[in-house]
């Protein structure tokens, strides 16, 4: 295929953006690194934020994929080559989970980010995590090796559903056969499930077990949600660009843009309405082993005065990342006219890593106080910019290198003129 | 019934082809025609816009509808578990806005989805019985293979003795007087 003069552009721009990934991802390894030698935790959880976010916005894109494809939707169609150059990611961020990996075998204390990962590790109250009933309890589940085993099995499932719809889809371009079409539905059927059960599982490890005395059922559901918005805000953020620079031009029409735009006020209500009951059972159970979860994002340990936490709660979320994006999003103009979306989506995508930040950083931190502890406090380090912009970039390379092979548009799709021709 | 008391409702034209359907529909926009309507047999993509119709102003029913509805299942459970009859539960506060929030949020999808519904009857004049639109001869081929123009006779524009020539020109076909009986 003759390449176009766009895509030797894109070409030329993933070499830039490498440069990029590579500097930010040393300073943000180099913070780890740090981290790991003075044992302050906090570069740690700078490098998992990156993670968390640029892997949500797989996650939700690979979900998208199969929504699509096991719907039959047809509009979506010239958009889902931009997702499908985005699947090579995945095996670039399983690289980036090897830091953690390490720390849990070789290092002395490997408690230093999970602190269920070292048994003889000391908790607030001078108990050791061995003698915890929690801990003994869920020992069976989280202990290095089954993690490890986890982790594993969580990215090589993501990999290959990534790389298996892309192999079709590219297939489908020269080779023009229904079955191109036909086997990544049925591949999706079986994906949905499994990514849903993979995704949570992920959170539950990754995230969730942080505080491994924490008991929640939504906390799955409130990664999937958050993944699927911002895999929404980033289409729509690439899409405008690629608009922009005349790539999509004439594929990608008001019409495209306003399922988009209901998409996202769709999952901004389902983000709220989860977030929400996430809290309000534990707030109206009033369990201890649930209520410290957000007792320490709410409370100083000592005085119960409002620690950051709170305001990062109450400003952050309910009213930044659910009140404007929602209020926002129901007027129509702001839907279709592009700048107007793409201020939201920005947004979303800003306030998404506010929301990663409450639910990642909080943490106890040892003190000489009656409680033995303190709340780490809301901070933003020059290592959450550098493995957030070095993961991003490792992931728009990925995307970038993708584009400069691969057609814009899978033209041989059986609903590719449907797409082309959607209406409002 | 004398020819006199009945009223001239509309004057309608037909197309049986798109191409000069929209030349029609975009020539009477031009000419400043507001009281107008086309009735196709299957939803025609771009007609809405070539004949100038505003979106639908139903969403405003329902914001005003879920405002409503958010603001009054506060307000409600303050007024019961606060003021008429303060009462402690789990040692919760009397007022706040957390623990009434699902009535809140109940009442926001009741009272929008009311004003959805009634927004969308009243806007559309409904419940209707009949329409004079059916005194039309064959009103039924809008919906197998003709297009329908009808101007009615309440525009200030619609004249008995230019608008059917402008229709003519157009090239449109049967061009007839419907009457509200």
């Amino acid at each position: 295929m003759q390449k176009s003069i766009h895509q030797i552009g894109l070409k030329r721009l993933s070499t830039w953006v490498l440069g990029i990934a590579v500097l930010f991802l040393l300073v943000g390894l180099w913070g780890f690194w740090r981290g790991v030698q003075l044992g302050d935790a906090r570069p740690l959880i700078s490098w998992l934020l990156g993670l968390a976010f640029w892997l949500a916005v797989g996650i939700g894109m690979l979900l998208l994929i199969m929504l699509w494809y096991v719907f039959g939707s047809g509009w979506s169609v010239i958009l889902r080559r931009q997702l499908e150059h985005a699947m090579t990611a995945f095996p670039l961020l399983a690289l980036t989970f090897i830091p953690f990996l390490l720390l849990l075998w070789w290092h002395d204390s490997p408690g230093l980010l999970w602190k269920w990962a070292d048994p003889q590790a000391l908790l607030p109250g001078g108990e050791h995590v061995a003698q915890d009933a929690l801990y003994q309890g869920k020992a069976v589940y989280l202990n290095p090796l089954f993690f490890t085993v986890r982790a594993v099995l969580f990215f090589g499932l993501w990999s290959f559903l990534g790389l298996a719809f892309r192999y079709c889809s590219y297939r489908m371009d020269s080779d023009p056969r229904r079955q191109w079409a036909d086997w990544p539905t049925y591949l999706s059927a079986a994906g949905i499930p499994l990514t849903a059960l993979t995704l949570t599982f992920a959170a539950i490890d990754w995230f969730k077990s942080l505080e491994f005395h924490w008991f929640s059922t939504m906390y799955g559901v409130w990664f999937f949600s958050s993944g699927i918005r911002i895999a929404l805000a980033a289409i729509i953020v690439l899409c405008a660009f690629l608009h922009k620079q005349g790539y999509l031009k004439g594929y990608y029409n008001q019409a495209h843009r306003y399922n988009l735009a209901c998409l996202a006020l769709a999952f901004t209500v389902f983000w709220g309405y989860i977030s929400f009951s996430q809290f309000f059972l534990i707030y109206h159970a009033n369990i201890p082993e649930e209520t410290f979860w957000y007792h320490m994002r709410i409370f100083n340990p000592i005085d119960y005065t409002h620690n950051s936490w709170y305001y990062v709660g109450v400003f952050g979320l309910i009213a930044g990342h659910f009140f404007v994006p929602f209020l926002y999003l129901l007027s129509y103009k702001n839907k279709v006219v592009e700048k107007r979306l793409l201020f939201i989506s920005v947004w979303i995508l800003i306030f998404q890593m506010i929301d990663f930040h409450y639910n990642i950083v909080p943490g106890r931190l040892p003190s000489d106080n009656a409680v033995g502890y303190d709340v780490r406090e809301f901070s933003i380090t020059v290592f959450d910019f550098a493995s957030w912009i070095g993961m991003g970039a490792l992931c728009l390379w990925a995307y970038l290198r993708s584009a400069a092979k691969h057609g814009p548009i899978p033209v041989s799709d059986p609903q590719i003129q449907k797409a082309l021709h959607y209406y409002e | 019934m004398p020819e006199t008391l009945v009223k001239p409702y509309a004057l309608t034209a037909t197309f049986s082809e798109l191409k000069p359907l929209f030349a029609a529909v975009k020539k009477l926009r031009s000419q400043g025609f507001k009281h107008w309507e086309v009735y196709t047999p299957f939803p025609v993509h771009g007609l809405d816009k070539a004949m100038g119709m505003p979106r639908s102003v139903v969403p405003r029913f329902t914001l005003l509808g879920g405002v409503t509805g958010f603001f009054s299942g506060l307000i409600m459970v303050w007024y019961m578990n606060a003021y008429d009859y303060p009462l402690t539960v789990g040692g919760k506060p009397l007022a706040s806005v957390v623990y009434p929030f699902p009535i809140a949020y109940e009442l926001t999808i009741l009272l929008a989805a009311f004003g959805t519904l009634f927004g969308m009857f009243w806007t559309n004049r409904l419940p209707m019985h009949h329409h004079p639109i059916f005194n039309h001869p064959t009103f039924s081929r809008a919906s197998d293979d003709r297009f329908l123009i009808a101007i009615e006779a309440q525009d200030p524009l619609c004249d008995p003795e230019t608008t059917p020539k402008l229709l003519e020109q157009l090239g449109a076909e049967g061009i007839l007087w419907v009457h509200d009986s």
